[in-house]
C-alpha cells in the first residue's frame, strides 16, 4: 500500500432515525475522495439516508473477552434469568381459592 | 406516465432547508427524524432538551430509594439483581445526559440545576421506602408505568433519543421481571409477607396514578405535535391500567380505588381522580423525601468533586 493511501470505514444509515451500521471500507488518499468512493459503493442506489466515513486509525477497538464476556453468572441481568411460571400459577391458585372461600 | 418515469424522494418526505422552520415542523409532524448535527429550530431544541433532561434527572434520582435496600436484600442473588438494576439506572442517566449535552447544555449545569431544585424529576422518587416489598412494587409497577411511556419514546422525532430508548427499554424489561419475581415470591410466602406487599401497593397506588401527569389538551401539546413524544398522558395511563390491573388482581392483591373499573362501552378505565395538587407539590420539591434525596445528591456531588477535578483539570496537573 503506498504511503498516500488510507483505509476509511464506512457506516450507513438506511432510513431516517436508524442506527449507523458498519457497511465496509474504502481505500482513498484523503477524506474527500473517501467520501466519493463511499457514496458510489454504499449510496448509488439511494439505499442510504446518511453515511459516516471514519479513518480506520481513528477507531479504538475492544475485543478482550475477559472484559466483554467474563465467566460469571449474568442471568440476573437478563429477562430469562427470572422463571416465574410456577410462582405465578401458585399465586393465582391461592388467590382463586381465597376468593372462593 | 409509467411509475418508473417518476422520481420519488428517498423516504417520501420532502427535505427541509436550514432555517426553514415551517418545513422542519412539516417533516417531524409526518414522522420525520432529526439527528444531533441537523439544523433544528431553537424552540424544538429547547423542548427536546427539557424533556430529556427531566428524564435523565429521574433516572439519577430514582436509584436512591432502591439504594437503601442493597444492604438489606434477603439473598445474595437478590442483592446482585438490585445492585445490577441500580447500575443500569445510573447508566440510563449517563446515556440521557449525553443526549441532552448534544443539545447544548453542559452536564455540570444540568447537575447544578437538579441539586438547586431548578429542574424536576419524576414524582415517584420523592417518596420514602418502608419495606422490602417496596423494592418489588417499585421494580415491577413503577418501572412498568415508566416503560409504557418509554416504549412510546422509541418513536421520538429526535432520533438519538429514540435509539437510546431502545437500549433502555430492553434493560427495563429485566427490571420488571426482577420486580415481579420479588412480588410473586412474597405472595407465595407467609401472611405477613402478603400483607407487606398489600401495604406497599396501597402506598404506591396514588403516586403511580399521578405518574403520567394530568390529562392534557392534545391540541396544545407541542411535544406531541413535534413528535418528541408519541402518546399523551391519559393514553399512557390507560395503557398501564390495561396491562397491569389484571396482573395485580390475579395475585389476590386489592387495588385501593373503589371507583376503578373498565368501562366496556367507552373502552377505557375509570378511576378516582388522582390528586393533582399532591403531584404538583411533590415534583416542586415538597414531597416527603424530596429534600433528603436532594441533600444526599448534594453531599455525594461534593464528595466526588476530586474525581472531576482530576479528570477535567489541566492535563499536566495529574503529572505534577
Amino acid at each position: 500500500m503506498s504511503t498516500n493511501e488510507r483505509i476509511w470505514e464506512v457506516f450507513r444509515q438506511e432510513d431516517e432515525g436508524d442506527p449507523m451500521v458498519h457497511a465496509g471500507n474504502v481505500n482513498a488518499p484523503d477524506e474527500e475522495l473517501a467520501m466519493h468512493y463511499a457514496r458510489e459503493f454504499y449510496g448509488r442506489r439511494g439505499e442510504s439516508h446518511r453515511l459516516w466515513i471514519v479513518a480506520r486509525d481513528a477507531v479504538t477497538e475492544l475485543d478482550d473477552p475477559d472484559l466483554l464476556k467474563p465467566p460469571f453468572d449474568r442471568s440476573h441481568k437478563k429477562p430469562g434469568g427470572y422463571i416465574i411460571k410456577h410462582k405465578l400459577e401458585a399465586a393465582k391458585q391461592r388467590a382463586a381459592s381465597e376468593a372462593g372461600e | 406516465m409509467d411509475d418508473a418515469d417518476t422520481i420519488q424522494p428517498l423516504n417520501g418526505r420532502p427535505p427541509y432547508e436550514t432555517g426553514d422552520a415551517e418545513a422542519f415542523y412539516a417533516h417531524v409532524g409526518t414522522g420525520g427524524k432529526v439527528e444531533a448535527d441537523d439544523w433544528m429550530p431553537e424552540e424544538y431544541r429547547a423542548a427536546v432538551l427539557k424533556f430529556v433532561e427531566m428524564h435523565a434527572n429521574s433516572e439519577l434520582m430514582g436509584v436512591l430509594p432502591e439504594r437503601d435496600w442493597i444492604m438489606r436484600a434477603p439473598t445474595l442473588r437478590r442483592k446482585l439483581a438490585l445492585t445490577s438494576k441500580i447500575q443500569d439506572e445510573v447508566g440510563h442517566a449517563q446515556l440521557l445526559y449525553r443526549v441532552a449535552e448534544d443539545l447544548g447544555k453542559p452536564r455540570a449545569a444540568m447537575l447544578q440545576d437538579l441539586l438547586d431544585g431548578r429542574t424536576k424529576f419524576h414524582n415517584v422518587f420523592h417518596y420514602p421506602t418502608r419495606s422490602w416489598a417496596d423494592v418489588g412494587i417499585i421494580a415491577w409497577l413503577v418501572d412498568a408505568a415508566a416503560i409504557v411511556s418509554q416504549q412510546a419514546l422509541r418513536d421520538s422525532s429526535y432520533a438519538p433519543y429514540a435509539r437510546t430508548m431502545k437500549k433502555i427499554c430492553w434493560e427495563e424489561s429485566v427490571h420488571i421481571m426482577h420486580g415481579r419475581d420479588v412480588v410473586l415470591t412474597m405472595m407465595n410466602g407467609t401472611d405477613a409477607q402478603r400483607a407487606m406487599v398489600q401495604e406497599a401497593l396501597d402506598r404506591w397506588w396514588g403516586p403511580l396514578m399521578q405518574m403520567h401527569g394530568p390529562p392534557t389538551d392534545p391540541a396544545k401539546d407541542k411535544d406531541l405535535h413535534w413528535g418528541i413524544k408519541a402518546k399523551n398522558n391519559e393514553q399512557l395511563r390507560q395503557e398501564f391500567l390495561s396491562i397491569y390491573v389484571p396482573r395485580i388482581l390475579e395475585l389476590g392483591l386489592r387495588i385501593p380505588d373503589p371507583n376503578l373499573r373498565y368501562d366496556e362501552a367507552s373502552g377505557r378505565w375509570e378511576y378516582t381522580e388522582p390528586d393533582w395538587a399532591e403531584l404538583k407539590s411533590v415534583v416542586t420539591g415538597h414531597g416527603p423525601a424530596s429534600q433528603s434525596r436532594l441533600q444526599f445528591r448534594r453531599d455525594s456531588y461534593a464528595d466526588t468533586q476530586w474525581v472531576r477535578d482530576t479528570l477535567l483539570g489541566p492535563a499536566d496537573a495529574a503529572v505534577a
